[in-house]
């Protein structure tokens, strides 16, 4: 759905975004990382036509962002790191105005724009004036404009910075509740433990390069980190300990209180081996927990944090 | 004790501890900006430019050294009234466009809360910003004074004429400062603010005064102001102590009289004199209003800081926006029926929402207009004697010119930059609309605004037509005229509005274009004539420029002699020195208009392709 080839972008002699190749599939919620000043919110604009790269291209849905500009936007949905506002009109005129904006039949509008207002609950502000919201209000307003003219695309631009916890958590549930309704989602965000919950791919962005991409269990490999699970036995965790250690694919069996954490050798998931150990010598389980590799560190690993 | 009494009073009245560290601040940045320099480099331009003309035309090569000499003192009254008059207006449109975003800006970046988290008040706030800013025009007055120095030279002017001029400039222009900085606390456009302080200024210095005239005729109308320093009449003399207009004219006409310079400075300052003009209380009441304008600001700033500071709407307007929104609701009932349906173009349409001057619903635009009539038809009463003349009218219609063409620039100018400013300029153009589009709703949205001014002068010209004070032909030539003047100007600063950033520059842009093409462009070829004896370019780009073919037009059609003349025995004459009847006329007239229509495309052409560009 959404793709680049060699996407690069020169502002003078600085590159922001060099030979980037991305690929989003369908329905996909597409995590895009990466520190300050890394090209993520250059690459965003560029697909949505609003610069022009330097070199390489960038597609949505087949179409060319520098070619098919006008179809391109019809295609897609954006939300920037800023709000722009008209602070004079009000919620609903301010949706009305863009339904308008992206052809939407006048009769149709009014619907239209109650079913977003619905959707992003707002409805009970419509006639409150767009500079009188707060912060989680005009960023769910953004979401709304974003959905508008209903695109199959979503390109959402930090859409939780500045949010308050349950804000967040609420904009979290309405970015879910449009992946089931069959958006594509890139998102970008610094609160990478809220894109680790919700996206199904992570492009990390390094330098203007992407440094990584794929599910967030492909990175542990590309990192060479081993996994990790901790193992719970209601008695005998000695015998446990003894028994999973003897294990050719465990690296390390160690005792944390009542838990019992193993690590496996590199590339190794062992982690039904653990269960039918235990299982096999009558232990009790009481529960087997995947440590996951948090997206934090996976960031920290894979970029130097230096700023263009 | 000295030492500690010393302390005390520096402490107190220490100037940079007055200003604080905004002024220092300001000064940093403003030593910074290339466009601080360009100004200054400009303003001597046209200043040399202007002087020159004056030089050649004052002094000519003709006769002998003995008249020339004698004509020495008079050359140098003359340069010296055109620099003193060319200070006089320019600085005052420039302290009012510097400081028309000082306050806004602040509020925009929501930097003003942050300030009120810092020991630094709201008044060295304020002062930070105005005296930073009057120091940059005050720079540009001092460029002028080597010059007014080797001029005085020539005899003829006194000293006193040249410090009360400065002074009279000095003050005129922290009273225009003063006022823009105050609008600009509550408004976060630029081109809002500059327009309310030049509307308040006019109705400052020349509505009320002419409105008083008018009900205290006809014993106070013609009172000799202007070429006679004896002014009786008290109110007369009251209004020219509170109009820097006045004034400087005075000053001037005092100084350009046949008295000696002797018994000019014991009319000018002697308070027992028989003249009773004094500028120095001309300037201290000037002063007066700036402080009382600076001290409100002051208390609203700090308002406006400490709302923005504990995380509350940006700025007053906002507010009371919001309080006559809610006023509103509570008077209709519903809050349902608020909301406006978007109607025809979406651009359009949200041109049309965005008030002028704030207020909604169109109220003050609707208020707007019936001050505008009532004064007009006030204006038709003092002139009523003259309202049958050619130069009345060409006066008239010049001014509903002059101030729609000023409008349109201001508008089409901000009409891109203000939402750049606003940061809604990426989302528009991240919808499906075309580029086209968007550059027709803006063009649309600008000449709607501006509707009710040309409106005004098809009203003026239609009445004075059927009063058979204008030729009917003005039908045709008047909007042909307009035509091409409005698509112009629109496109022009559409352009400018969607190149530049800033609203400021834009609107300044705008303006320079006009200057340029219109004063500037003929004052030097005229110059430049001067020297080749070919005066026919000169008077061809003059015969271009708008100002001169409203006063061919409305001198051949206007007064009712002219009014009353058969259509193929009308005569306009043109700046060429031709005399041309109506068809050649009409055609010359439909040549120019196309030009500038093209002109205007052209512009809006380079527009649309500027749009994607520094979107952010």
């Amino acid at each position: 759905m959404i793709e680049t080839k060699n996407l690069t972008k020169n502002y003078g002699n600085l590159t922001a975004v060099d030979n980037l190749n991305l690929t989003i599939k369908d329905g996909d919620i597409f995590g895009f990382i990466g520190p300050n000043g890394a090209g993520k919110t250059t690459t965003m604009r560029i697909l949505v036509t609003l610069l022009e790269p330097t070199r390489g291209g960038a597609f949505i849905n087949g179409l060319d962002v520098t070619k098919d500009g006008k179809k391109v936007r019809r295609l897609v949905g954006y939300m920037p790191d800023f709000m722009g506002v008209y602070d004079d009109l009000k919620v609903f005129e301010y949706l009305e105005f863009f339904a308008a904006a992206f052809g939407i039949e006048r009769k149709k509008r009014k619907s239209i724009v109650e079913g977003v207002l619905e959707l992003t609950d707002l409805g009970s502000k419509k006639n409150a004036t767009v500079d009188s919201l707060s912060r989680g209000m005009q960023q769910r307003l953004g979401l709304a404009r974003v959905l508008i003219h209903d695109p199959k695309v979503l390109i959402l631009d930090e859409p939780a910075s500045g949010l308050d916890p349950r804000a967040r958590i609420e904009i979290r549930e309405l970015l879910r509740e449009l992946k089931r309704m069959g958006k594509t989602i890139m998102i970008s965000s610094h609160i990478l433990s809220e894109l680790e919950e919700i996206c199904d791919h992570v492009g990390i962005i390094e330098h203007g390069r992407l440094v990584f991409s794929g599910t967030l269990e492909e990175i542990r490999p590309r990192l060479g980190i081993e996994s990790k699970v901790r193992v719970k036995v209601a008695n005998h965790q000695k015998k446990a300990i003894e028994l999973l250690s003897a294990l050719p694919q465990v690296h390390q069996v160690q005792a944390l209180g009542d838990e019992i954490a193993v690590t496996f050798h590199k590339d190794q998931h062992a982690n039904g081996i653990v269960a039918r150990t235990l299982v096999n010598a009558n232990l009790d389980i009481i529960s087997i927990q995947p440590e996951r590799l948090k997206l934090d560190d996976a960031f920290l690993q894979l970029t130097k944090g230096i700023v263009h | 004790m000295t030492t500690v009494l010393t302390s005390t009073f520096w402490n107190l009245f220490d100037p940079f501890r007055l200003l604080g560290p905004i002024f220092d601040k300001e000064l940093r940045v403003s030593s910074r900006r290339r466009r601080n320099y360009t100004l200054r480099l400009i303003y001597v331009i046209l200043l040399t430019i202007f002087v020159t003309i004056v030089w050649l035309s004052v002094v000519k090569s003709e006769g002998s050294s003995a008249y020339q000499k004698s004509r020495m003192a008079l050359a140098g009254k003359t340069i010296i009234t055109t620099i003193v008059t060319f200070q006089f207006f320019a600085t005052q449109i420039i302290a009012v466009i510097m400081l028309s975003t000082s306050i806004s800006d602040e509020i925009y970046h929501r930097t003003l809360g942050l300030l009120m988290t810092t020991p630094i008040g709201s008044f060295q706030i304020v002062m930070g910003k105005l005296f930073s800013k009057l120091l940059q025009i005050i720079l540009l007055l001092a460029i002028s004074l080597p010059m007014l120095a080797i001029v005085r030279i020539f005899g003829g002017v006194p000293w006193n004429y040249v410090l009360s001029s400065l002074c009279i400039t000095l003050t005129a222009v922290i009273f225009a400062g003063s006022l823009s900085l105050f609008f600009s606390i509550n408004n976060r456009r630029a081109y809002v603010v500059i327009i309310k302080t030049v509307v308040t200024l006019g109705v400052l210095y020349f509505f009320i005064p002419i409105i008083t005239g008018v009900l205290l005729r006809p014993r106070w109308l013609y009172a000799p102001v202007f070429g006679n320093p004896i002014v009786t009449f008290p109110l007369m003399i009251a209004f020219l102590h509170v109009n820097p207009f006045g004034a400087i004219s005075v000053n001037t006409a005092t100084m350009m009289s046949s008295y000696s310079p002797r018994t000019m400075m014991i009319l000018a300052i002697t308070p027992t004199g028989s003249a009773y003009f004094y500028w120095y209380l001309h300037c201290l009441l000037m002063l007066g209003a700036s402080a009382l304008l600076v001290a409100v600001s002051v208390k609203v700033v700090r308002k406006v800081a400490l709302r923005q500071a504990v995380g509350q709407v940006d700025s007053v307007s906002n507010q009371t926006y919001d309080k006559r929104s809610k006023k509103r609701s509570r008077r209709s009932g519903e809050q349902q029926g608020l909301i406006r349906q978007v109607t025809g173009s979406p651009v359009l349409w949200r041109e049309l929402r965005a008030p002028m001057i704030q207020g909604g619903e169109g109220r003050n635009s609707i208020i707007g207009l019936a001050v505008a009539i009532i004064a007009l038809l006030i204006t038709y009463g003092v002139c009523e004697d003259y309202l049958d003349e050619s130069f009345t009218q060409t006066g008239y219609v010049m001014m509903f010119t002059v101030i729609g063409a000023v409008f349109t620039m201001v508008l089409s100018s901000t009409s891109i930059t203000s939402e750049k400013e606003m940061r809604s300029w990426p989302i528009l153009l991240a919808t499906s609309m075309d580029d086209w589009h968007i550059l027709m709703g803006k063009a649309v949205g600008v000449f709607r605004r501006c509707l009710p001014i040309w409106l005004l002068m098809a009203g003026h010209v239609f009445l004075f037509i059927c009063m058979k004070y204008i030729h009917p032909i003005a039908i045709l030539h008047v909007p042909v005229f307009a035509v091409g003047l409005i698509v112009f100007l629109t496109c022009a600063g559409l352009y400018f509005s969607a190149r530049l950033k800033r609203t400021t520059s834009a609107v300044i842009a705008s303006f320079g274009l006009a200057l340029f093409l219109w004063i500037i462009l003929p004052a030097v070829l005229g110059l430049v004539s001067v020297f080749t004896r070919d005066y026919n370019t000169v008077r061809e780009l003059v015969s271009a420029n708008p100002a001169a073919q409203l006063v061919v037009l409305m001198d051949g059609a206007g007064g009712s002699f002219n009014a009353r003349t058969d259509i193929s025995k009308l005569n306009f004459e043109w700046p060429d020195n031709s005399l041309r009847k109506i068809w050649p006329t009409t055609g010359l007239l439909l040549i120019y208009m196309l030009i500038y229509t093209a002109a205007g495309v052209i512009f809006a052409w380079r527009a649309k392709c500027r749009f994607r560009h520094n979107v952010f």
